[in-house]
């Protein structure tokens, strides 16, 4: 083999070599990029989530929360006419949101109250299980709450 | 010419290895990156069991004026509960069956030194299932107080 001939080889061999080697690095940092992002979103969904649960637990316990004429607080029992002093935005953790609520009976229909969840936007619902005062009885019901940033 | 055709093996295994790590690591990113949105999702699902929870403490049976919970309680204690034990079987399965989320079940058990009570117990938890637990003081029949645990399991079905 010639002088030359080895030297063109093992010019094209570490042009070759630093190809794969810029390729891995491209790759490497398109996969960080892509990883920080979807991280990014994932935080953000997992946040809204807790803030979801977090506005159930505030309306259950506290803001619709029936109180009887002794002044005695029934959380996890609803009260239906709270419902009208009730504000549909709520901050948590240094972030507004806003919220739908929507409660059924056994048998009966949704019924919803708030404004309606923007097409645009993440949104998160959560249903659990609560007891609702209504023609003096405490019956048993699901409170729905869809809530979103704004 | 030989120590160059090693250098060449060395550098392309070099390649095949960073290469290999990198495969490695964007899967375990991937693999990872779901965990927040699933412990997310899990609290949730706890919520939901410990709301199942009081609400059964705080609903009252139809049409009579006593909790879900409670009457369940009277019916191991007392020879005479207030709500039947048949009607109430019939009046709880359907309230777990109401409350259920999509794809999950809901299982409550009463247990005292008289007796224990399951609900929906056909219906068998999988491995991955949240409890809330919690006890109601009932007035026994010689006026003693007992004390009645009670189990809430929320479970998924597969």
């Amino acid at each position: 083999m010639k002088t030359s001939d080895l030297g063109v080889r093992m010019t094209l061999t570490q042009i070759l070599k630093m190809l794969v080697a810029c390729i891995l690095v491209i790759t490497f940092i398109l996969v960080s990029a892509s990883a920080y992002r979807r991280h990014r979103t994932i935080s953000s969904l997992a946040k809204l989530t807790d803030a979801t649960s977090s506005i159930v637990t505030q309306l259950a316990v506290d803001q619709l929360a029936h109180v009887d004429e002794t002044g005695k607080k029934y959380s996890y029992a609803l009260d239906m006419v709270r419902l009208e002093n009730l504000k549909f935005e709520s901050e948590i953790g240094g972030e507004n949101f806003e919220f739908q609520i929507s409660i059924s009976y056994q048998g009966s229909e949704n019924r919803r109250f708030g404004p309606e969840p923007p097409e645009n936007s993440t949104n998160c619902s959560l249903i659990v299980a609560c007891s609702v005062w209504s023609n003096n009885r405490f019956q048993l019901a699901k409170l729905g709450v869809i809530a979103w940033r704004v | 010419m030989a120590r160059l055709k090693v250098e060449g093996v060395a550098d392309i295994l070099s390649m095949a290895f960073m290469f290999i790590l990198l495969v490695f690591g964007a899967v375990l990113i991937n693999a990872y990156s779901l965990r927040p949105l699933r412990a997310a999702t899990d609290r949730q699902l706890e919520l939901k069991c410990e709301y199942t929870y009081e609400a059964l403490e705080t609903s009252w049976v139809e049409p009579y004026t006593i909790s879900f919970l409670r009457a369940a309680a009277e019916n191991i204690v007392l020879n005479n509960p207030t709500v039947p034990g048949p009607y109430l079987h019939s009046a709880m399965e359907n309230a777990l069956d109401y409350l259920s989320p999509p794809g999950y079940e809901i299982s409550s058990t009463l247990t005292s030194d008289g007796g224990t009570l399951t609900f929906n117990e056909n219906k068998a938890p999988s491995s991955k299932q949240f409890v809330r637990s919690g006890t109601v003081s009932i007035m026994g029949a010689g006026g003693e107080n007992v004390v009645v645990q009670v189990v809430i399991k929320l479970f998924s079905v597969s």
